[in-house]
C-alpha cells in the first residue's frame, strides 16, 4: 500500500466533486415540520449474554429462481423470476439453463442496458490504457493548482463507478457484474492509489473483466503487469538495489495461496514438499525471493526522469537495469541466474497458479461469495479439483464458477449470507424499477455511509464477504435510509443535473385502495414470496396508519404513505437474505 | 410509538429535491437508567498498517542509537523529546509529551504479537481475536471480556470504525461515525416504520439482533443528533479521521450511558516508501494527527472523566530496522504501545529492551518482542476493568507478574 500522497488527498477530491455540497442548504430550505415528540423512551440496559454467538436463520425454503437471482446477481427486477421460470419445466432444469446463459454472456440480449449506456455518454471509458495515461496523467491540460486539473485526473475513475452501478442495476449479464466485483475485491486496488487513478478504468476492463471467465494464470500475469497494481503495491520502485516486498507479499497472501497456506517466519527447508518438490505452503523467505524475482517489473512512466530506455507511455515495462539477475529459491524450486527477460517473475506466477493451495484458496473464496460465509469443504474440494484439472484451459475460471453454481450446496443454503451494502442498495433499485442514466453522487455516497464505498477499500484485502462485517448499526441504518432515499426520490443531484426516479404509486394497480391489498401486492412484487404473517401485519399497519386494514384509503393517503410501506419491505430482514 | 397523524401531506411536494441526510429528525426522547459504573471506560486506538515503532520512539543514546542511525541513514529521526535516558519520542508527538511528563501516559516498548507473521491481516486478526495463531474463535477479546463481566449497560461498546474483530459477535455494540449522521431519514412516517421494524427484527440471528440494536442505538444517540458539540476545557478537534472519531467517543462518554469500551481505527501506517522528510513528511503528519487527537481528547475529558479513562494505542507490528531503497520500511515485528489515563503509572517506558545489535534482532531484521501485547491488556483489564478471568479473555495466555503500568482502581 503506497500511502504517501504528495499530490492529492481524498477529502479535496470529494470537495471538488461537490457531490453533496448543496445538500444541507437544499434541505434546510424545505425541512419537514417538526414532528411532535413522542413520549420519552426508556432505553433498558443491555444485560450481556454470556454465550453470544447468534444462531443461523431458519427460513422457509424458496424457489431456485430466488436463490439464483440474488446470489448470481444483484436481486431480481420485475419480470426476472418469470423469465427464470420460463427456462425449463423443473427448478433444476431452469437453474442449469440460467447458469449456462449467464456463463455465456455474449449470448444475452442486453439492449436495454446498452441503450442506457449509450445515453449516459461517458467520455473516458472507451480509452485505452495508453490514452488514459496520455490524456489524464502525462498531458493533463489544466494547471495542477486548479480544481479542473483534478477533476480531469479523476474523471475516468468516477465514470467507472457510475458505469459499474449502471451495469449492476440494468445489465442482464448479472453474473458478469457479480464476478467483476468479486475479482476487484480479490485483486484489490484502492481507488485513490497514488499516481495512477485514471488507469483504474483499464485495470477493471483489460485485466479483471477480460480474464474473469478465462484462465487464472493469465489473469495473474495481467494483474502483475498492470500499472494500477504496480503503483498500488509499490512494485513500481522495486529494484535489485532494494526490492520492495509489498507486492510479492500480497501476491502470496491475498492473490494466490492465501494466509491459510502461510507458515510464517520459518526456515524454508523445514516446509514439507509435495511429490514434485514444491513446498506445500510458503514462508517469509519465499516472499523475499519472489520480491527479487519481480525486480524491474515497473511502469514506463519516467518518474526518475531521463533514464535510458524509459519513456512516458504508462505501459508495463520490464526494466532490465533494475532486475536482480542472480538465482532464487521459491517454494523449494530453484530459479537459475540470468534467465531471459521476465522469466523469473513468470516462474513464480507459474508456481503459484498451479499450486493446489491456490486452487483451494480461490475456490473457497468463490464459494464464500456464492454459497455461504463458511462454505462446506465438499464444494470447495469439488471446485478446487476443477481448478487444477483445467489449469491450462482458456475457460478454467468459468468451469470453476459453474461447478460452484451447480453444486448441491448452492441450492441448500438460502439465508446463509446477507447482502453486502452495495448489493443491498443495487437490489433495491432493481426491485423498484428505479430509473436513472447518469448516477447521482448520492448513491455512492450512501454506500460509503454503509461502510462500502465502491473501489475504496484502502488495504489490499478487499471488502469482507461475511455478515459480521456488515450487520452493525451504522451500516444497517444507512441501508434503511437508502430504502427511504430511493423510494421518496430524495437522491437527485441537482448540481450535476443527475436525476433518479422511482415511481411507486405509478407501478401500483389503481384499483388497490386498502392497506391490506397494497401490502399483498408489494410484498410478493419485491420479495417474490410471502412474508410471515406477523411481518405482513407490520407492513399493513404502516400502510393503514390510523385507518383500518380494509378501509378504503384516499389518494392523498396513498401518495404519502405507500412509499413508506414499500420502504419497510426493503428494510425488512427478508429483503437482506441471500 | 404513537401513530403519527397525516399532518404533512405537502412535505413531498415541497421537498422532492431535498436530500434528507441531514434532516436529523429526532424520533424519540431518551431517558437513561442510572448507570452504576465501577470500572474505566477503555478506548482502544488501533493504528492499521504496522506503525514504525523505531521512528515513533527511537533510541536516543548509546550503541543502539548508532545501530539505528546506520540502518536508517535517510529516515532517522532527530531532536527527540526525551522519555528516559534511553528513548525519546518523535518530535511530532509533542502534544503528548506533557501528558507523559505529568504521569498520565506510559510507553511500552518492544511489545507486540509474539507470533511469527509479517502479514498485516493475520497480525491484526490475531491481536483482535486475542488468540495468536488461531482464527477459529467466534469472539474477540473485548467480546469475551464484556460477556464475562456480566455488564449491565445501555451502551457497553462503541465502534467508530466499522466492525473490528476485537468486538466480533458482540451485538450490543453501537457502531457510528458521527452522531449528526445517526438518524433515520423521515418523510413523517419513520415512527410507524420503526414500530414495524421492531416487530420484524424481533429474532435471534445476527441480522435480527443487529437490527434491534440499530433501533435502540437511534434512541441512545438521539440527544446528540442536533446538538452543536462544545468540547470542554477549550479542547479543539481537528477534522482528520482520527480526531473526528475521538470526538464522537468523547460525546458518547459524556452521555453517561455506561460506555465500557470504544474502538477507534486510524489507518495509513504501512510506510513502504517515502516515510519521512527529515523530521517532517508523511509519518510526522500521521503522528501529529495522533498526538493532536489524543491530547485534545484527553483535555476534553479532563472534565470529570479521566479518572475512569484508559486509552490504549496499538498497531499490528513494528517495521524493519533497516530502511528500504524507497525511503521506507518493510513489515517488521516488535512494536511500541501507548497507554493514557488517570489510572496509568505514566512517565515511564516499560518493557525489557532487547537491543538493536544484529544478534539481538528478531530474524536478524526486526525489533524483538520482550512483552506480549496481552500482558499490557491483561494488566489493564485486571486493574482497571474488574476482569477476574484473564484465561477466558486470552485463552492459553499466562500473564507474567505485572509490569505496574496501571494502578488498581
Amino acid at each position: 500500500m503506497a500511502l504517501y500522497q504528495s499530490k492529492m488527498n481524498r477529502r479535496d477530491f470529494l470537495k471538488l466533486m461537490g457531490t453533496f455540497a448543496g445538500a444541507s442548504a437544499a434541505l434546510a430550505s424545505c425541512a419537514p415540520e417538526q414532528i411532535p415528540p413522542p413520549a420519552p423512551t426508556q432505553v433498558p440496559p443491555v444485560v450481556v449474554n454470556p454465550t453470544g454467538v447468534p444462531p443461523e436463520p431458519v427460513l422457509p425454503p424458496v424457489s431456485l429462481g430466488i436463490i439464483a437471482l440474488n446470489r448470481m446477481g444483484y436481486g431480481p427486477r420485475p419480470g426476472d423470476i418469470e423469465a427464470f421460470n420460463a427456462l425449463g419445466a423443473t427448478d433444476e432444469e431452469r437453474l442449469r439453463n440460467y447458469v449456462a446463459q449467464q456463463l455465456n454472456p455474449d449470448s444475452i440480449d442486453d439492449s436495454e442496458f446498452e441503450t442506457r449506456y449509450a445515453a449516459a455518454g461517458f467520455e473516458t471509458l472507451h480509452k485505452s490504457l495508453e490514452e488514459l495515461y496520455f490524456d489524464h496523467i502525462a498531458n493533463n491540460p489544466y494547471n495542477s493548482n486548479d480544481d479542473a486539473y483534478w477533476e480531469w485526473y479523476s474523471l475516468p475513475a468516477y465514470e467507472l463507478v457510475d458505469a459499474s452501478f449502471l451495469r449492476a442495476v440494468y445489465s442482464k449479464k448479472q453474473l458478469v457484474e457479480v464476478l467483476a466485483d468479486f475479482w476487484h475485491n480479490h485483486f484489490n486496488v484502492y481507488f485513490w492509489q497514488d499516481d495512477g487513478v485514471p488507469l483504474l478504468v483499464s485495470y477493471n476492463r483489460d485485466v479483471l473483466r477480460r480474464h474473469m471467465l478465462g484462465n487464472f494464470r493469465q489473469m495473474l500475469e495481467a494483474v502483475a503487469t498492470h500499472p494500477s497494481m504496480l503503483y498500488y503495491l509499490n512494485q513500481n520502485n522495486s529494484s535489485d538495489a532494494g526490492p520492495n516486498e509489498n507486492f510479492a507479499r500480497e501476491l502470496f497472501e491475498l492473490h494466490t495461496l492465501g494466509a491459510e497456506n502461510y507458515f510464517g517466519v520459518q526456515d524454508p527447508n523445514a516446509i514439507q514438499k509435495d511429490a514434485n518438490g514444491i513446498a506445500i505452503g510458503y514462508v517469509d523467505n519465499d516472499v523475499y525471493e519472489s520480491a527479487r524475482a519481480f525486480t524491474g517489473w515497473r511502469v514506463d512512466d519516467d518518474i526518475y526522469e531521463y533514464e535510458d530506455g524509459v519513456e512516458k507511455t504508462g505501459r508495463f515495462l520490464y526494466y532490465k537495469p533494475w532486475h536482480d539477475r542472480f538465482n532464487k529459491l521459491v517454494l523449494g524450486k530453484y530459479i537459475p541466474p540470468d534467465q531471459p527477460d521476465m522469466q523469473d517473475g513468470r516462474d513464480v506466477l507459474d508456481l503459484l497458479a498451479n499450486h493446489p493451495g491456490t486452487a483451494r484458496f480461490i475456490s473457497r473464496k468463490l464459494a464464500r461469495r456464492f454459497i455461504s460465509d463458511n462454505p462446506p469443504d465438499s464444494v470447495v474440494q469439488t471446485a478446487a479439483s476443477v481448478f487444477m484439472e483445467y489449469r491450462d484451459a482458456p475457460d478454467q475460471l468459468k468451469r470453476v464458477v459453474e461447478a460452484i453454481l451447480l453444486s448441491p450446496e448452492f441450492k441448500q443454503t438460502w439465508g446463509a449470507k446477507i447482502k453486502r451494502p452495495i448489493e443491498a442498495a443495487i437490489s433495491m433499485m432493481r426491485a423498484l424499477n428505479t430509473d436513472f442514466t447518469r448516477l447521482p453522487g448520492g448513491i455512492p455516497w450512501m454506500c460509503s455511509m454503509m461502510g462500502q464505498p465502491m473501489f475504496e477499500k484502502r488495504s489490499p484485502d478487499g471488502y469482507a464477504d461475511v455478515k459480521e462485517a456488515w450487520a452493525n448499526s451504522m451500516s444497517l441504518l444507512y441501508r434503511w435510509n437508502f430504502a427511504v432515499g430511493i423510494s421518496e426520490n430524495w437522491l437527485d443531484d441537482e448540481d450535476q443535473q443527475r436525476f433518479i426516479r422511482t415511481d411507486i404509486v405509478g407501478q401500483t394497480p389503481a384499483e388497490l385502495r386498502t392497506a391490506e391489498s397494497l401490502a399483498d401486492f408489494w410484498i410478493p412484487r419485491i420479495l417474490n414470496r410471502t412474508m410471515s404473517e406477523s411481518d405482513r401485519q407490520a407492513v399493513i399497519s404502516v400502510m393503514a396508519q390510523d385507518r383500518g386494514p380494509q378501509e378504503e384509503l384516499d389518494q392523498d393517503h396513498i401518495n404519502w404513505v405507500l412509499p413508506a410501506m414499500v420502504e419497510v419491505i426493503l428494510m425488512s430482514p427478508d429483503f437482506q437474505w441471500k | 410509538m404513537p401513530t403519527l397523524k397525516l399532518t404533512r401531506r405537502n412535505f413531498l411536494q415541497g421537498c422532492s429535491s431535498a436530500i434528507a441526510a441531514m434532516a436529523g429528525a429526532r424520533l424519540t426522547n431518551v431517558a437513561f437508567a442510572q448507570q452504576d459504573d465501577p470500572t474505566d471506560t477503555l478506548i482502544v486506538v488501533f493504528l492499521r498498517g504496522g506503525w514504525d515503532a523505531l521512528n515513533v520512539v527511537p533510541p536516543m543514546d548509546g550503541d543502539d542509537r548508532g545501530f539505528y542511525e546506520k540502518a536508517r541513514p535517510d529516515i532517522k529521526i532527530s531532536d527527540l523529546l526525551p522519555l528516559s535516558d534511553q528513548f525519546g519520542m518523535h518530535p511530532a508527538l509533542a502534544p503528548l509529551h506533557g501528558l507523559y511528563q505529568d504521569g498520565r501516559m506510559a510507553v511500552i516498548h518492544a511489545v507486540g504479537l509474539n507470533y511469527d507473521t509479517r502479514s498485516h491481516f493475520d497480525a491484526q486478526e490475531f491481536i483482535e481475536l486475542g488468540t495468536p495463531g488461531s482464527k477459529g474463535t467466534t469472539s474477540g477479546w473485548i467480546t469475551r471480556h464484556l460477556q464475562g463481566s456480566g455488564v449491565s449497560s445501555i451502551l457497553p461498546a462503541l465502534s467508530t470504525s466499522g466492525a473490528p474483530s476485537s468486538l466480533l459477535n458482540f451485538v450490543p455494540t453501537v457502531n457510528l461515525n458521527d452522531p449528526a449522521d445517526f438518524s433515520q431519514w423521515d418523510n413523517g412516517l419513520a415512527g410507524s416504520q420503526q414500530a414495524a421494524l421492531r416487530q420484524m427484527y424481533n429474532g435471534e440471528t445476527l441480522l435480527h439482533r443487529a437490527g434491534l440494536r440499530t433501533l435502540e442505538s437511534m434512541s441512545i444517540v438521539s440527544p446528540l443528533v442536533e446538538q452543536e458539540y462544545q468540547p470542554s476545557n477549550g479542547a479543539s478537534y481537528n477534522d482528520d479521521e482520527l480526531s473526528l472519531q475521538l470526538k464522537t467517543v468523547a460525546r458518547m462518554i459524556k452521555l453517561d450511558a455506561g460506555l465500557r469500551v470504544a474502538t477507534v481505527d486510524y489507518g495509513g501506517w504501512d510506510t513502504h516508501e517515502y516515510e519521512t522528510d527529515g523530521n517532517g513528511g508523511y509519518i510526522a503528519d500521521l503522528l501529529g494527527n495522533l498526538a493532536s487527537g489524543l491530547s485534545n481528547f484527553y483535555l476534553d475529558l479532563d472534565s470529570g472523566y479521566t479518572d475512569r479513562l484508559s486509552v490504549v494505542v496499538i498497531s499490528e507490528f513494528g517495521r524493519r530496522l533497516v530502511q528500504n531503497e524507497d525511503y521506507g520500511t518493510d513489515h517488521g515485528h516488535g512494536s511500541v504501545m501507548f497507554t493514557l489515563g488517570g489510572g496509568v503509572n505514566g512517565g515511564q517506558v516499560y518493557g525489557a529492551w532487547p537491543g538493536l545489535h544484529n544478534d539481538q534482532l528478531y530474524d536478524h531484521a526486526d525489533l524483538a518482542i520482550t512483552t506480549d501485547y496481552r500482558q499490557v491488556l491483561s494488566e489493564l483489564l485486571t486493574r482497571r476493568m474488574g476482569e477476574t478471568n484473564i484465561s477466558n479473555v486470552f485463552p492459553g495466555f499466562s500473564p507474567t507478574p505485572d509490569l505496574g503500568i496501571f494502578r488498581t482502581i
